[in-house]
């Protein structure tokens, strides 16, 4: 969770994270590859090459995410020029370092001092040792700059998915069906007049439901707080249909500290009634069940269906796609919700993970 | 002056009843809790206007309004309802009366002094409009001045002869005063076209037989019976059937 969040402020990736580490390499390898097919020559592919190559990049590759790892920190402090800026400038600094140590690490083992004609030998020398500067910086300071930006785009990217799925987030969580809520008016109004207490109840609920639908705080709803809502909703549906609404409960006595989003198991609740019980003329009954496993809580809403009804679901599947969307979110986990649809029945399961003990 | 309530919930009738009431102390009223209850309190009671809402299970608001409107004396038609975007649109531009939940008394005053009856046309053009379902869960046929309703699934096969059609059904055979090609467009999903003059109910048939001489024939769940296919129309009748059945 914190991890993600990190990410998301700087555009760099966390060079210390192991998964990081890995693709580094293998893009690492994939240059040395490049580098060693490259010479449009008639010899074969040199072996001894691609092992020489491979072992320098990396080298590098490991020097500059190493540095960049223990730079990590710093990078916070300072926006996107100057992080791209800084970074760059890390990795060509390492990059030349190291390559001036391979250059003097191979020739002072290789150098014969005995050879005539020695300043003329030093002189080619000191030729290929710019020359093999020349090329280790510019074959550097490209890709850094490609992977530099590769990191940009992708980190683009990923915040406006992001951002996108935020406003998604806020405007379906904030929809509280109208025809719900003008129904709901209209029940209060009638039981103004005939029940006041009722009346006095009902409003109460419902703006405990509107003050769930507005919660910003995503982080500390919890099990509990949602099967309250879902009571409060389906007190205000009670009232509304009367005995074709019935329910059956079945909560045990749940493990505490359970977070999800909120509003996620309420708008499966209202799909259950305005789609099953709203449709049939002798209403019928919702299960509402929940089911403690090991590692998950397994809750299940169940209600009949009109049978030759085979349209409705367009409307079912908003809701239920952003209540699956919110919870895979949350949770980072996939197949959360799963439906079931038999000949009278309309079944929704959704899988809560519970925390680690 | 009689006045006819439908709604599915029991709070919404009472708090249009007490206004009733509180509006004028002559009103006589009757509720009914969905479309199909409306029409038989509407066959017995014969009311002036008809108060109903639109989303309601077994038979919906417009469904009924239709079927109310072939009565030889049809009740005007005021429709109340919560949200209904769709239907919304539609009443204003067929100058359709409705009013909003929760209504209010000056509203469903002025509504009832100048409720009018709804021709059959207009509720035709709404009925399209309902999302997912286009087609009547019903038929009506008025005999003896009462509706009479035909559920649409029991409904084995339409026949047509000359001028009107037959509907065979469980009940027997009843003649309605509908077009093939009309019922066949609004059924096109549950109906076949199997004959220049017959409309059959996919879900009745049990096979498709070929005789002596080349022809096609349809036979019938129940009573066995045998109904011809032409020969332009077997192909089509084959692919369908291939389809209903996966």
């Amino acid at each position: 969770m914190t991890d993600t969040k990190e990410n998301i402020k700087s555009f760099l990736p966390d060079f210390c994270n192991s998964r990081t580490v890995f693709v580094l390499i293998l893009v690492a390898e994939l240059l040395a590859i490049i580098l060693t097919l490259a010479p449009l020559s008639y010899n074969p592919i040199n072996f001894t090459n691609l092992a020489m190559n491979s072992l320098f990049i990396q080298w590098v590759t490991l020097a500059c995410i190493g540095v960049l790892c223990a730079f990590r920190k710093q990078f916070y402090m300072y926006n996107d020029h100057w992080v791209a800026t800084i970074s760059y400038g890390i990795t060509i600094l390492v990059t030349f370092v190291l390559a001036e140590l391979t250059w003097w690490l191979v020739t002072m083992s290789s150098i014969d001092f005995n050879v005539p004609q020695y300043e003329h030998y030093i002189f080619l020398l000191q030729y290929e040792h710019y020359l093999f500067l020349l090329r280790v910086m510019g074959i550097s300071a490209i890709t850094w700059a490609l992977a530099l930006r590769y990191f940009y785009i992708q980190h683009q990217y990923r915040q406006q998915i992001e951002s996108e799925s935020e406003a998604r987030y806020q405007v379906l969580q904030a929809r509280i069906k109208p025809h719900f809520l003008f129904n709901c008016l209209n029940t209060i109004a009638s039981l103004i007049r005939r029940q006041p207490e009722m009346a006095e109840q009902a409003i109460e609920d419902l703006a405990d439901l509107f003050r769930a639908s507005l919660q910003d705080n995503r982080d500390s709803h919890t099990l509990e707080d949602e099967l309250t809502i879902c009571k409060r909703y389906l007190r205000i549906e009670q009232h509304r249909l009367g005995k074709r609404l019935q329910l059956d409960w079945q909560i045990p006595t749940l493990p505490v500290n359970i977070k999800l989003p909120a509003l996620s198991l309420q708008p499966l609740l209202e799909n259950a009634i305005y789609h099953g019980i709203e449709q049939l003329g002798e209403g019928g009954t919702v299960l509402f069940s929940c089911v403690v496993e090991e590692d998950h809580l397994l809750i299940t809403i169940k209600n009949p269906v009109p049978e030759r009804d085979n349209n409705t679901h367009h409307g079912n599947r908003l809701a239920q796609d952003n209540v699956r969307q919110r919870l895979e979110s949350f949770f980072n986990k996939d197949n959360l919700l799963s439906v079931y649809l038999t000949d009278h029945n309309y079944t929704v399961s959704v899988i809560v993970p519970s925390p680690k003990a | 002056m009689k006045i006819l309530v439908v709604d599915d919930e029991q709070l919404a009738r009472e708090r249009v009843i007490d206004m009733l009431a509180k509006i004028d102390n002559q009103i006589t009223v009757v509720e009914a809790d969905n479309g199909r209850s409306a029409l038989e309190i509407a066959n017995n009671d014969q009311p002036d206007t008809v108060l109903i809402d639109i989303r309601m299970p077994v038979m919906d608001g417009l469904e009924c309004a239709f079927h109310l409107a072939a009565m030889p004396t049809p009740p005007s038609v005021i429709f109340i309802t919560a949200y209904e975007k769709h239907a919304v649109k539609a009443f204003e531009t067929n100058a359709i009366d409705y009013l909003l939940k929760p209504v209010r008394e000056e509203r469903l005053t002025k509504a009832i002094e100048k409720a009018a009856i709804i021709n059959r046309a207009n509720l035709a053009a709404l009925q399209k409009l309902r999302q997912g379902k286009a087609n009547r869960s019903y038929l009506s046929v008025v005999s003896q001045g009462k509706i009479q309703l035909i559920p649409v699934e029991e409904i084995r096969y339409f026949k047509a002869d000359q001028k009107y059609v037959t509907v065979y059904w469980e009940n027997g055979e009843t003649l309605i005063d509908e077009s093939l090609k009309g019922l066949e467009d609004e059924f096109v999903e549950t109906f076949i076209r199997i004959h220049r003059n017959a409309l059959v109910s996919i879900a009745h048939i049990v096979s498709l037989e070929k005789n002596r001489d080349g022809g096609y024939y349809i036979i019938m769940k129940d009573n066995q019976e045998k109904l011809s296919v032409s020969r332009r129309l077997a192909v089509e009748a084959k692919q369908r059937m291939k389809k209903f059945s996966l």
